[in-house]
């Protein structure tokens, strides 16, 4: 009989999606999810003592085996090919819109963008990146957008909350000294501007609230 | 046109850019780094300096489509609008109250959206370095596993369905191709051409007449036309060797009237083979 934590890295290892603490529970009977979490930590702790060349990593709501990036070299020259595939600068600024306010309609995303984002947005349906979260009950009924698993996995974060805070981590040199001046500017004067930024989009609680909804 | 301010603050519009806007994705995205080459505090936009240097910029740009030079465009209004308002100071006894209330709320919304975007644009960053991480990790995309017996339905959408029903359409219009037929050869037009050509030369190559590609529809209707032909004792052919050449050549004595013979088909032609004879000594003639 193998041992159950050898099963556990069996079940990452053939897995193609993250797979969920829920479901090592369910398929090795345990009592909760969090001894399956035990587990998968107890041999992320041997592979890494072990100093294998995979490792486990929580991403997307679950785990994944993956190989370490120092074996990256190697994995390249096997593929004979140095390329991967990478988002665009527009493509990643959508991205980085529909993460923080999803779930977001276009023309959200183009009055922050400033331009057009029809052939983006369809681009990262296309990879998976986003998927139509429903329709705003606005004008026209535009389509909601929302990340999906597959950008978690795409940008190793085990969920939502992974990414910067706005107001906290995510420090842009040239804003620092007006981050603190913008804070204490008073908020109706705020939503004003930010309501005149696209008369559409009138929604309460959309305008500063930049908090990723977990979902 | 150079306003003071411009000049003393920073270099010269016409020499100290190099930036082309292309690499820029938006109007935004412009103006954004026209305020950090600039060292401008994104709360206090110098709308003189930034206006006049976006202006410049955008007459260097060849726009690739209509959508995106309109995006440009519509910012370009705004700041010649708000430049404009500067000109004309709403209070003239104050002069450090330069904007009306219209044009202090059209520029605080500009640098809120400025702000915006620079956190964006931050937080685009700090994506595409965490992309560039991943890259270096390489996990399975393509399961070993069966399948599972019943579809997960929570992660379809519509999106997909939509795709895959569009995808099974053109896969359909795939299936029958559009054939572009040319026109049906015909066996007298062939004919009369070899007639034609056989006016002008003595001997033909029967593959020149067939034509390089080797149509086989080509090559059957020329040797019907040939065979047609030389039983009507208006062609001579000759094959030196099994699957040669075959060598055309005129029938000494006579060359007949193509158009003539494509009125009556050969078919029925023979008849009357003496009758044509006269018109076609006419039409040598003249």
């Amino acid at each position: 009989m193998p041992e159950i934590i050898d099963v556990v890295e069996a079940l990452l290892f053939a897995s193609d999606t993250p797979v969920e603490a829920s479901r090592i529970q369910e398929v090795l009977d345990l009592e909760s999810p969090a001894v399956a979490r035990e587990l998968v930590e107890s041999l992320r702790g041997r592979l890494d003592a072990e100093g294998r060349a995979l490792q486990v990593m929580e991403v997307g709501g679950g785990f994944r085996l993956v190989t370490r990036p120092e074996i990256a070299p190697w994995l390249v020259k096997l593929a004979r090919s140095r390329t991967r595939s990478r988002l665009s600068r527009p493509s990643l600024e959508t991205l980085a819109i529909i993460g923080y306010r999803q779930p977001v309609s276009r023309p959200e995303v183009d009055a922050i963008r400033g331009v057009n984002s029809d052939a983006v947005l369809e681009n990262l349906l296309e990879r998976r990146m986003i998927r139509i979260a429903g329709r705003k009950e606005s004008p026209g009924r535009p389509f909601l957008y929302e990340t999906t698993r597959e950008f978690l996995v795409a940008f190793g974060l085990r969920d939502l909350n992974d990414l910067p805070k706005v107001e906290g981590e995510l420090i842009v040199p040239e804003l620092a000294e007006t981050a603190a001046a913008q804070l204490t500017e008073p908020g109706p004067e705020h939503e004003e501007t930010a309501a005149a930024a696209d008369p559409a989009e009138q929604d309460p609680g959309s305008g500063g609230d930049r908090v990723p909804a977990s979902s | 046109m150079t306003t003071p301010e411009a000049t003393a603050q920073t270099s010269p519009p016409d020499s100290g850019i190099t930036v082309r806007v292309e690499s820029f994705v938006g109007p935004l995205d412009l103006l954004l780094h026209l305020c950090r080459t600039n060292e401008m505090d994104l709360s206090k936009l110098s709308l003189r300096t930034i206006t006049d240097q976006y202006l410049t910029h955008l007459e260097s740009v060849r726009f690739q489509d209509l959508e995106t030079a309109g995006s440009f465009m519509v910012m370009a209004a705004t700041l010649i609008y708000l430049k404009s308002k500067l000109l004309l100071p709403a209070n003239p006894d104050d002069p450090d109250e330069l904007l009306d209330d219209e044009g202090e709320m059209l520029k605080r919304e500009l640098e809120e959206r400025l702000r915006e975007y620079a956190r964006v644009k931050a937080f685009g960053t700090w994506l595409s370095e965490r992309e560039a991480e991943q890259t270096l990790i390489y996990g399975r995309t393509t399961a070993e596993l069966p399948p599972p017996e019943d579809v997960p339905l929570e992660d379809l959408s519509v999106h997909l369905l939509q795709r895959a029903m569009q995808r099974l359409i053109e896969d359909q219009k795939r299936r029958v191709p559009r054939q572009v037929e040319p026109n049906p050869l015909s066996v007298l037009e062939r004919m009369s051409e070899m007639v034609e050509l056989l006016r002008s030369t003595w001997s033909l190559l029967f593959s020149s007449v067939a034509g390089p590609e080797r149509i086989r529809a080509e090559w059957v209707v020329t040797l019907l036309a040939l065979l047609e032909l030389v039983r009507l004792g208006e062609a001579r052919a000759r094959q030196a060797e099994l699957f040669g050449e075959i060598v055309i050549e005129r029938n000494a004595v006579s060359v007949r009237e193509p158009a003539r013979m494509i009125e009556e088909p050969p078919e029925i032609d023979e008849p009357r083979q003496d009758e044509p004879r006269p018109e076609s000594g006419e039409s040598l003639n003249a």
